[in-house]
């Protein structure tokens, strides 16, 4: 299945900034599952774009805009196809004993270890108690449960939660985006001593299927190592595993490795943040009209001495 | 207090009367009131100078640091951050025979950790063979994935080196601790030798030391000779040193080595890069910079690519890095090698990459991660040393016999919620020097870090800083604990023995 992509990010400022710099991961990836067929990205005002594949193997693009200005947009375009599912992958399916081995063979710690949003709580080790998880049955079997339970234990809700949020607001309200339900199911297969990590991309949206993340929006999902299966994915927002729905752009230990864009800037103001995603068949004919424009606002800071300093650009959530 | 306060005292030579002989290493005796061969010399000038003298000479030697604004500061007190770092006019000796095998030692070490790094963040064959837990690397958190495959100028990821290393009671020296990332102190070393000089000239002259203060040219020429290859057409590479500010701790220190190098002092709002490429802002315009010493810690370097709240960075300066356009030195995630669990590895990975003996050992380490070790150090807590792994400058730890029941509760409570975060030496008995403290020669324990410089070529400047616990008894000589520092003179050759007669002759003159 082919897919045409877009993704409009844009700054607003007011009054303007100066020297924005900007790493941006939008690229999606090719690999076995999936393959970018092309990709092209203009920035607003014009810059200079570089590129450099970071630790993960995702491709970053970065520029920097020295001079004033009120608005920054990046404009990414792509066209992916992704690969069917293998049908007989559950053949593979290995046991504990079969996994640890190989997880001990090769270099999976940097996806068994804690990292900045997924780490143990007391609330996640409530979770855990909760949902009775241990290590039983099959590794497969037992994630496949696991994604489920997620769903059916969590409630669906925007703006409950923020970017940066940890996962212990999520696991207290039980409910959350995205991003959460990933980072709340990484912390947890990470503790079954499964290697398991977080997959930035986009979701497809049938009109048939009722998914519960909205279009229009980055979407975000893990994916555990499964011995000779490979990493296998699983999306606990939707009660999805891993399809031909899912476009994958990178690949890390969670949302603080992958950000769609990051950046940062000098000068003293309001900004607005606005997102616009698209994702349709390559066949589809061009839908007359665009999903919804996602909008997040902040108030500038008051400290009048923070003109010299560098300011964090917002972030997307991954919904 | 001074002896002239106290009328009721008659000697007025400064004595030895209340110097202690410790079971651990005396610098200066071999048995009580023999003194070393390479000491006799300056025995015998400090029976024979008076001791009104010696005071004054220390109260000179004291304005000089207060004139020349020689501070350190030190965190976490709320009275006065900035001190006069605390200096002592007895220096510490060291034979040129001895020095031989700490500049070999030291070369070898930092030669093989240069290795160690180029490979945990390249093909990871020490991590492979298993020498060294992968587990131990990833969970250090100094440990920068962001170096993964990127390649630094001539691979040196160290290039200035600063190693403690202490006297153990048989007279031989350990390595206690590398200091790989930003060490500091170096300036202290220049400024004890140039108030030394002017102390005792004449003492200086005749016994032979190497000199010292070539050290900013040293550096200066190191930092040069690791220009980016992308750069090396320009005849001239500009290089600054770059400094978090006024509040650092060692502020005074970095403004010390930019006028004596003659670069430019920068802090990070100085800096902005473009296309990969970072540029000083100067009064003339921008200005293309080649080769940064920094001295700002890697988490701070860049709120981009690091921690996104420093304000103390520069934004995009990872990717000029990456893109070869610049050179940082000390290289980024250096961090991971002297991590004090890791640092239990270093006698095994100089075998690993040069097959070579360690020259100087290290002292003896407990991994808490290791379980028969954990039980053994917690059954013995007040006779152990317990360290914070990723912590320097004597923060973060526990000295067993100097710690109270609570103390050790605590800490007991850490090391068992964090074991990875803590490792655990038996209390080292570090060698005993001569001080003078308040007129009179009392014994007080000392280290030394020596510093490395790594570029084209290895460079050692002969001697380093001696540190001394000024607080009778204690064993922690950090500035930031109470610490001072003395001169510290390696000879140039043998012993000091054949000038003993020509220096003799100096204090009939004198006296």
């Amino acid at each position: 299945m082919a897919y045409s992509v877009r993704h409009i990010t844009r700054f607003r400022y007011e009054p303007a900034v100066r020297e924005s710099v900007m790493e941006v991961r939008l690229q999606p990836r090719t690999d076995m599952r999936q393959r970018c067929l092309s990709f092209s990205l203009d920035v607003t005002p014009r810059a200079n774009i570089m590129v450099y594949r970071d630790f993960f193997g995702n491709a970053v693009h970065h520029f920097d805009i020295p001079g004033q200005h009120e608005v920054v947009e990046v404009a990414a375009q792509a066209i992916v196809e992704v690969l069917p599912p293998t049908p007989s992958l559950a053949t593979y399916a290995c046991d504990w004993e079969e996994l640890d081995e190989r997880v001990a063979e090769g270099d999976y710690w940097e996806m068994l270890l804690p990292s900045h949003f997924a780490r143990p709580t007391e609330l996640l080790e409530k979770l855990r108690a909760e949902l009775k998880l241990r290590r039983q049955g099959n590794p497969l079997e037992l994630l496949q449960e696991l994604n489920t339970e997620l769903y059916e234990s969590f409630e669906y809700a925007p703006n409950t939660t923020k970017v940066d949020s940890p996962i212990d607001d999520a696991l207290e309200a039980r409910r959350g985006v995205c991003q959460d339900f990933a980072h709340i199911m990484i912390a947890l297969v990470r503790q079954l001593k499964i290697p398991c990590r977080y997959v930035s991309g986009y979701l497809y949206h049938e009109d048939k299927v009722k998914d519960r993340s909205p279009a229009g929006a980055t979407h975000a999902w893990v994916e555990a190592y499964l011995g000779e299966m490979g990493w296998v994915a699983f999306d606990p927002t939707n009660n999805l595993p891993g399809c031909e729905r899912h476009i994958r752009v990178a690949v890390g230990r969670d949302y603080a490795d992958v950000p769609p864009t990051r950046g940062v800037y000098k000068g003293e103001a309001a900004s607005e943040l606005s997102v616009l995603v698209s994702v349709a068949p390559i066949d589809a004919p061009e839908p007359e009209e665009l999903p919804p424009v996602m909008v997040i606002r902040s108030k500038p800071l008051n400290s009048a001495s923070s003109l010299a300093l560098d300011h964090q650009q917002q972030q997307q959530q991954q919904q | 207090m001074t002896a002239t306060a106290q009328p009721s005292r008659i000697r007025v030579q400064p004595s030895f009367v209340r110097y202690q002989y410790e079971t651990a290493y005396d610098e200066m005796f071999s048995a009580p009131g023999v003194p070393r061969e390479h000491y006799q010399a300056l025995h015998r000038t400090l029976l024979g100078m008076p001791q009104e003298e010696l005071l004054k000479r220390q109260q000179a030697a004291d304005l000089t640091f207060l004139h020349e604004g020689i501070t350190f500061t030190v965190y976490g007190s709320k009275e006065g951050t900035e001190k006069i770092f605390p200096n002592d006019l007895v220096p510490r000796i060291i034979p040129s025979i001895e020095w031989a095998k700490i500049e070999k030692g030291l070369t070898q070490r930092l030669t093989a950790l240069n290795m160690f790094l180029r490979d945990i963040y390249h093909e990871g064959r020490i991590l492979s063979e298993g020498l060294i837990p992968r587990e131990l690397v990833y969970s250090c958190k100094h440990f920068r994935r962001e170096m993964r495959g990127l390649n630094v100028p001539r691979d040196t990821y160290v290039s200035i080196c600063g190693t403690d290393l202490v006297r153990l009671p048989d007279g031989s020296f350990a390595v206690l601790e590398d200091n790989l990332r930003v060490p500091s102190g170096v300036s202290y070393m220049l400024a004890n030798r140039k108030v030394l000089k002017r102390v005792f000239p004449t003492m200086f002259r005749d016994y032979g030391v190497w000199p010292v203060d070539h050290y900013p040219q040293a550096l200066l020429a190191t930092l040069r000779s690791l220009t980016p290859e992308n750069c090396q057409y320009r005849q001239d590479p500009t290089t600054i040193l770059l400094t978090p500010g006024v509040s650092n701790s060692a502020y005074f220190e970095h403004t010390f080595l930019a006028q004596q190098m003659g670069i430019e002092l920068v802090e990070g709002r100085d800096l902005l890069v473009h296309d990969n490429v970072v540029y000083m802002r100067t009064t003339a315009g921008l200005r293309r910079v080649d080769v940064i010493y920094r001295r700002v810690d890697d988490d701070f370097l860049d709120p981009l690519c690091f921690r996104p709240d420093s304000i103390l960075g520069v934004p995009g300066l990872f990717n000029a890095y990456r893109a070869g356009n610049v050179t940082l030195a000390n290289a980024i995630g250096t961090g991971v090698a002297d991590d004090k669990a890791v640092y239990a590895y270093v006698p095994e990975i100089i075998k690993f990459y040069l097959n070579e003996e360690a020259i100087l050992p290290n002292v003896p380490t407990f991994l808490m991660t290791n379980g028969k070790h954990r039980n053994h150090v917690l059954q013995n807590l007040e006779k152990m040393v317990v360290k914070a792994v990723g912590e320097s400058g004597g923060y973060g730890m526990l000295i067993g016999p100097h710690s109270t029941a609570q103390q050790r509760e605590e800490f007991r409570a850490r090391v068992l919620a964090e074991p990875r975060n803590y490792i655990a030496q038996p209390t080292l008995s570090l060698s005993c020097a001569p001080c003078l403290i308040d007129g009179e020669v009392e014994s007080r324990h000392i280290d030394l870090r020596p510093y490395i410089l790594m570029g084209e070529k290895v460079t050692l400047v002969p001697g380093g800083l001696t540190r001394v616990a000024l607080r009778k008894g204690s064993l922690v000589v950090n500035s930031s604990q109470g610490g001072g520092s003395k001169d510290t003179w390696v000879l140039r050759e043998g012993n000091g023995e054949d000038r003993v007669a020509k220096i003799t002759s100096f204090e009939r003159k004198a006296g």
